[in-house]
């Protein structure tokens, strides 16, 4: 049986004692995926897996919380429940996690770059182990899964859900490379070229907040502090400065939360990259209080602890 | 006008209500002489202050932020400037992504006894601050800068993977 | 008929661009959006539609209203109205966008009300549209009475043909630009271009029929598990009204900057809590779906009830393509329309 056959057999025998199952479905085209509430055994016809399923589903949790949920997780899908669980954002019992040992997702953003054409109009897909045969526009094109995969998939640490109830499909490795030479390449611009990179990527931000929505990890939702009014911290102008300091807002308040799931960049409709930002600031956490988000339960986050003696802080003498 | 006689610069200070900003009155009292760009808001503790606080600033132009509070073990509320200590050192660690020089940004502690040292403190950070001159505006001001930026935009420089 | 090389029309877009605000689409980081052009820069036409519909050149998502000056304490303040200056051209809008533009009139040009910072807008600015060669899966304009080659709210509508552009003239303005030397008489590539538009709707498949949207969504109005359902993928963001060439609410802010001040209005988004969270802290709009359920029912019903029966949707598919999660406002019109008790 393949794993998929075995999801299913699995989500029927728990069906009954759910209010819904979360996963995915063919989206608008062969393409695209779209996330699927399983209510029914006739929508479990339409549950597909695999490198197109690329949504994190745990964004749903914390706004479920109350019903009793099943949710299909990748790897870094189960970093965010797990780091849920440890915020006491989500409850347990409430729970049933399915989980899958993925060999990576897409991005299409990656996949529009390495097409000849625009993949507009989609007439046909076809996935095999390594690659993915895409015909838009009359013409056939075959991409290497490695040149289109998301790129934390390229250097992903946790491909088998590390929290399931359920686990299907065989364990993959973890990746050898842990970190993206463009990331690098980045950093190592000067300080007034990261400053007027992101002045310049900021000015095409219209600050649909996709970003925050699509984020597990945000979880004030309706009463986030960059729609208060009073305090204000953050005016409605579209201005480069504003679109910035929501950034860093968000940033800021995922400091030691963020599981690097990548969902911001993934919503942004018009290709921020934000992960630039996150990745930096896990790198940091990681340096200074040697955590990892979402990688075990009963992990607390780093700001909301502390230390008397703190090892990895080395404070400025004057 | 600064008694070093050269243009102010916008330094905004959060100060602890109990240590830095006695210190800060201490070293006043005792006359000892500061640069005078620096603009104090005073805070209950160090572990009040959100570090947006001092990203706001620094996106509403500030051009140095310093933040004081009471050295580690002596707060006045037992553990706020622990939690201080982590939050505030992970945004100086952050800053360089985002092209604002972290030197522009700096935590220390002061006790309200330590005048000598925030006159210390105060001096050198404004002359560091002074150094750096002023610090760019995220927005840009003119039509040319937003010129700049547009052909920036079409020639697609920036991110090696996002072309 | 005329006629114009690629070459030209990037030289025409120089041109332009000492009179007007060039608004042209940009590629960058891999997506277009809508920039400000400036000479030396490219044109990226045909690489795919604006990821952002050219909504800002009427509907700005920052617009000055007003500025408030005090300059002595004791004195009352000096208040300024900031209208709009100056004209702005779009080249290369798709029809969605310059028919979307269309659908904003009967909202802010009414017998009572005037918006006249919109109306100078729309005044000064010129369309020059592209014809799409060919729909993308999430194009359905042809189902809400529009079409990959439809000429309304456009100045100048340009087709694809061979390495230039078959220019149509639509409106006087348009007129007055193609009598410009850089176009050229288009012989026979007007009946290519004809073909053309042919092929690009026949691409687009059998028109859906909206026509007992109004009604049915209404029927839908207190059917709350309906909305769940159709609303639970929904993550709530603000893309699709965002990128939609027809969402027009906005909402009003007085920017306090010490003694200078400034009001603005903004684009506001349906999808956000705060859209009708009241002063009291009520809100009639409280979850996603009843959010949901006013964007769909606005487009859908609310709107064609108030001017005519014309949707309140272009039909660029934005709103599809970028969700995302992928909510597809077809499928839950379409669930409304076909929704048996």
């Amino acid at each position: 049986m393949s794993p998929l056959d075995d999801l299913k057999t699995a989500i029927k025998s728990r069906l009954g004692e759910l209010d819904c199952v979360i996963g995915w479905e063919q989206g608008y085209d062969q393409l695209h995926a779209t996330p699927l509430f399983i209510r029914s055994e006739a929508d479990l016809d339409r549950l597909v897996i695999g490198p197109l399923a690329v949504h994190n589903l745990a964004t749903y949790l914390p706004g479920l919380r109350g019903k009793k949920v099943g949710i299909i997780v990748k790897g870094c899908d189960s970093r965010s429940v797990i780091q849920l669980l440890n915020e006491n954002l989500i409850t347990r019992d409430d729970l049933v996690v399915f989980g899958l040992c993925c060999s990576g997702v897409v991005s299409h953003r990656k996949i529009r770059a390495a097409l000849p054409v625009d993949p507009g109009f989609v007439e046909a897909v076809d996935l095999s182990t390594d690659t993915l045969s895409i015909t838009a526009s009359g013409q056939t094109t075959i991409l290497h899964m490695a040149d289109i995969a998301a790129d934390k998939c390229q250097i992903c640490q946790y491909p088998n859900a590390l929290i399931a109830d359920v686990l299907v499909g065989s364990p993959q490795e973890s990746k050898v490379l842990t970190t993206l030479a463009c990331q690098e390449e980045f950093e190592a611009k000067s300080e007034a070229e990261k400053f007027a990179f992101w002045q310049e990527t900021m000015s095409r931000c219209i600050r649909c907040y996709a970003c925050r929505n699509a984020c597990p990890m945000c979880v004030c939702r309706d009463f986030c502090i960059s729609t208060s009014r009073d305090p204000l911290w953050l005016g409605q102008e579209n201005t480069p400065g504003e679109n910035m300091m929501f950034q860093l807002i968000h940033v800021s308040h995922l400091t030691g939360r963020c599981t690097e799931c990548g969902e911001c960049e993934r919503a942004c409709p018009v290709d921020i990259p934000l992960l630039l930002l996150r990745r930096y600031m896990n790198k940091q956490v990681q340096d200074v209080f040697e955590h990892r988000a979402g990688t075990a339960l009963e992990q607390t986050p780093p700001l909301l602890t502390f230390k008397v003696e703190e090892e990895g802080i080395k404070e400025r003498g004057w | 006008m600064s008694p070093q006689n050269i243009r102010e610069l916008r330094i905004v200070g959060f100060l602890c209500n109990w240590c830095s900003y006695g210190g800060a009155d201490t070293a006043g009292v005792g006359r000892f002489v500061q640069p005078t760009d620096l603009r104090i808001i005073r805070v209950p503790c160090s572990g009040r202050i959100d570090p947006l606080f001092i990203v706001r600033a620094f996106m509403n132009g500030a051009d140095g932020v310093l933040v004081s509070g009471c050295h580690p073990r002596d707060c006045h509320y037992a553990e706020g400037n622990f939690y201080a200590r982590r939050r505030l050192e992970m945004l100086k660690r952050f800053l360089p992504i985002t092209g604002i020089d972290n030197r522009r940004f700096e935590y220390t502690w002061v006790s309200a006894s330590e005048g000598q040292r925030w006159q210390h403190v105060v001096t050198e950070f404004t002359r560091g601050i002074h150094t750096l001159g002023p610090a760019p505006s995220f927005n840009p001001v003119s039509e040319t800068e937003w010129n700049k930026l547009a052909v920036q935009a079409s020639e697609g420089q920036g991110c090696p993977c996002h072309g | 008929m005329k006629y114009i090389t690629k070459k030209n029309l990037l030289r025409l877009t120089e041109e332009l661009s000492s009179v007007y605000r060039v608004l042209a689409p940009v590629a960058q980081g891999g997506t277009v959006t809508f920039r400000r052009f400036h000479p030396g820069m490219t044109l990226d036409m045909h690489s795919r539609m604006a990821a952002v519909s050219a909504k800002m050149a009427t509907l700005p998502q920052t617009e000055s209203l007003l500025l408030v000056q005090r300059v002595e304490e004791n004195k009352k303040p000096e208040l300024t109205e900031t209208l709009p200056q100056g004209k702005t051209l779009v080249m290369g809008a798709r029809p969605c966008d310059a028919r979307g533009k269309l659908l904003l009139d009967p909202v802010f040009i009414t017998e009572k009300i005037r918006d006249q910072h919109f109306i100078h807008r729309r005044e000064n600015s010129i369309f020059i549209t592209l014809a799409c060669d060919q729909p993308e899966t999430t194009c359905f304009c042809h189902s809400v009475g529009s079409g990959p080659a439809d000429t309304a709210g456009s100045d100048i509508l340009l087709t694809l043909v061979g390495e230039g552009y078959v220019a149509q003239a639509i409106s006087d303005q348009g007129q007055e630009i193609v009598t410009h030397s850089f176009f050229e008489d288009a012989q026979d590539r007007g009946q290519q271009a004809q073909a053309k538009h042919g092929h690009a709707l026949e691409l687009m498949g059998q028109a859906h029929d909206y026509s007992s949207a109004p009604a049915k969504i209404l029927e839908r109005f207190d059917d709350m598990d309906f909305w769940e359902v159709q609303s639970a993928k929904c993550i709530s963001c603000g893309a699709c009204t965002y990128m939609c060439p027809t969402c027009y609410c906005f909402n009003i802010t007085d920017n306090d900057l010490g003694l200078t001040s400034q009001r603005i209005r903004t684009w506001d988004n349906c999808m956000s809590h705060t859209f009708t969270l009241e002063a009291s802290g009520h809100n009639p709009r409280p979850t996603k779906a009843h959010r949901l359920k006013n964007r769909v029912g606005h487009k859908f019903s609310y709107y064609p009830d108030l001017y005519g029966g014309i949707m309140a949707c272009c039909g660029c598919g934005r709103c599809i393509k970028q969700c995302p999660t992928g909510v597809d406002i077809r499928q839950i019109v379409n669930a409304a329309q076909e929704y048996a008790q």
